[in-house]
């Protein structure tokens, strides 16, 4: 199945929709502009998929999982690297906590960063296609990268990926985060059967 | 033999009510549908009175703006929610006790909510409310034990000064403070003289005792925060003074010679006089001067040895190399 750039501008466009939501729930609850934005989608097939291509070289992952159901199924995973997440908590708390003191309160608040960021772009999907999702209660792990993947493939039958990379500013300071997309193929039929209607109607 | 079947009915309000934590389900408009017992206890609110209101009127101004707005995203667009105690202490106003003492005592909290579709009402969404209390006050237990190992890795168990560990620290620290904003930085070492000799005079446990007399004695004389003595090995310390020109290094230095001398400690075994003494050497970064904390701390050295050599129970200076500031 090829993917045509309209069909990749629109759901770019629709996760920045998503990620500008979760930026705003995010400023409210750090008391300071949060900016994020997703600069490119991509797809991929699940063996393609470890560690360096999605740039995520670290001695740990951790993961934020949500599965969502509706006119198509996917499994949504938010994945940062230990150090980015113990940054991003930090900024988020404010810098009067130490960082090694952080890990005890890593899991909870990126439990939560995530499942903003994740509800927040599949809302945005949801309104833009007309269409509805249930979810799961977000599941935070940590692991070691190659296993975390390995985890989320095994997960998955027969797994298309669409892949996110976005760019998040707190407090001035930048960091990049993996949102990644688990489709079965004929989910990422349903969902480009809505993305072309949804071209069609603008 | 099957047990029977629970009687929807009538024992499910007993099972919600003997629920360890909060359950609110709340209509799509927000308005209670259900309010356990937890809930009334530690809100103040009992069930008869919150049931058919909307939450906001329930809880008036006590609502934080994060919950608010995360309900009205549950709400509106279907999907979970958590908020954690992390990045939000107390989104509802509950108390760990009757809402007697409620300006103080909030009980902190991490909240759940879950939209459900449930046949009598259409689409709802079922907010659980747990107590982080506990899991706080474990964190707050975990914080003291780590407060309590940092002092005792900070601080030297025999004379209470700070340890070797600590100096090395701090001074690399308050060096590099005083290269980055071009201010002055002292560094005193001091020396107990022919301690050796005492040990052998008067055994270790004596040795011991004059040491942390001699602390508290330099201890005394040393009255800024910012100035930390340390034991910097065997009878050797150390003091940093931030912020400290050379005049005032050598005054301190000598206040502190004298005030070891005042102690009139018997010593004699002591190759200079009849009671316990102290040799000093002062070093000092000159404000603006480019060196390195290793070539300050050498200079202190020397001038201990200089002062060795010139006699001991005095004070010497010398003044560090100056280095230029890396590229």
């Amino acid at each position: 199945m090829t993917i045509t750039g309209a069909q990749l501008d629109a759901l770019t466009e629709i996760f920045n929709i998503g990620a500008g939501r979760a930026a705003s729930s995010l400023s409210d609850i750090v008391g300071d502009e949060v900016l994020l934005s997703v600069p490119r989608v991509e797809f991929y097939r699940a063996h393609e998929v470890n560690a360096n291509v999605l740039s995520l070289s670290s001695a740990r992952l951790g993961s934020v999982k949500q599965k969502f159901r509706g006119p198509f199924n996917l499994t949504a995973s938010l994945l940062f690297t230990e150090e980015r997440a113990l940054e991003i908590v930090q900024e988020m708390l404010g810098s009067q906590v130490q960082k090694e003191d952080l890990v005890e309160y890593e899991q909870e608040a990126m439990c939560e960063v995530g499942n903003i960021i994740l509800n927040a772009c599949l809302s945005a999907m949801a309104d833009m296609l007309g269409i509805s999702f249930e979810s799961t209660l977000p599941e935070y792990s940590s692991a070691a990268p190659d296993l975390v993947i390995e985890r989320l493939v095994l997960d998955a039958d027969n797994p298309l990926l669409l892949v996110l990379h976005f760019n998040m500013l707190i407090e001035k300071r930048r960091s990049q985060g993996t949102l990644i997309f688990w489709l079965s193929s004929s989910s990422l039929q349903e969902l480009m059967l809505h993305l072309e209607q949804f071209l069609s109607r603008i | 033999m099957e047990p029977e079947e629970l009687d929807g009915g009538a024992s499910w309000p007993l099972i919600l009510d003997a629920v360890g934590l909060g359950l609110v389900l709340v209509d799509a408009d927000a308005r209670v549908l259900l309010w356990n017992a937890w809930l009334a206890r530690h809100s103040g609110v009992s069930a008869q009175a919150a049931r058919g209101k909307p939450l906001a009127a329930v809880f008036g101004t006590g609502l934080s703006a994060s919950f608010v707005a995360a309900l009205s995203n549950a709400l509106r667009y279907r999907l979970p929610v958590v908020l954690s105690n992390v990045l939000h202490f107390c989104p509802l106003p509950l108390y760990a006790q009757t809402p007697a003492d409620a300006a103080t005592d909030r009980m902190p909290h991490a909240i759940t909510m879950t939209p459900l579709v449930l046949p009598p009402w259409g689409a709802c969404c079922l907010i659980q409310i747990t107590d982080s209390s506990r899991a706080i006050s474990r964190e707050r237990v975990l914080q003291r034990q780590s407060d309590r190992l940092n002092r005792e890795v900070m601080t030297d168990s025999l004379t209470r000064a700070f340890s070797r560990g600590f100096f090395d620290h701090f001074y690399q620290q308050e060096f590099a403070r005083a290269q980055r904003k071009g201010i002055k930085l002292s560094l005193i070492m001091i020396d107990v003289d022919y301690f050796k000799d005492y040990n052998d005079a008067y055994g270790h446990p004596a040795g011991d005792k004059v040491l942390i007399a001699v602390v508290q004695a330099l201890q005394a004389v040393l009255l800024r925060s910012t100035d930390k003595l340390a034991r910097y090995g065997g009878e050797e310390f150390v003091v940093i003074l931030p912020d400290c020109g050379e005049h005032k290094a050598l005054a301190i230095a000598e206040l502190l010679r004298a005030a070891v001398l005042a102690l009139n400690l018997p010593h004699r075994k002591s190759g200079i006089s009849n009671q316990l003494t102290v040799t000093l050497g002062v070093s000092t970064l000159k404000a603006g001067q480019t060196s390195s904390a290793q070539a300050l701390l050498d200079a202190a050295d020397q001038a201990l040895y200089a002062a060795k050599s010139q006699g001991r129970n005095c004070v010497q200076r010398r003044s560090p190399q100056t280095v230029p500031a890396p590229a």
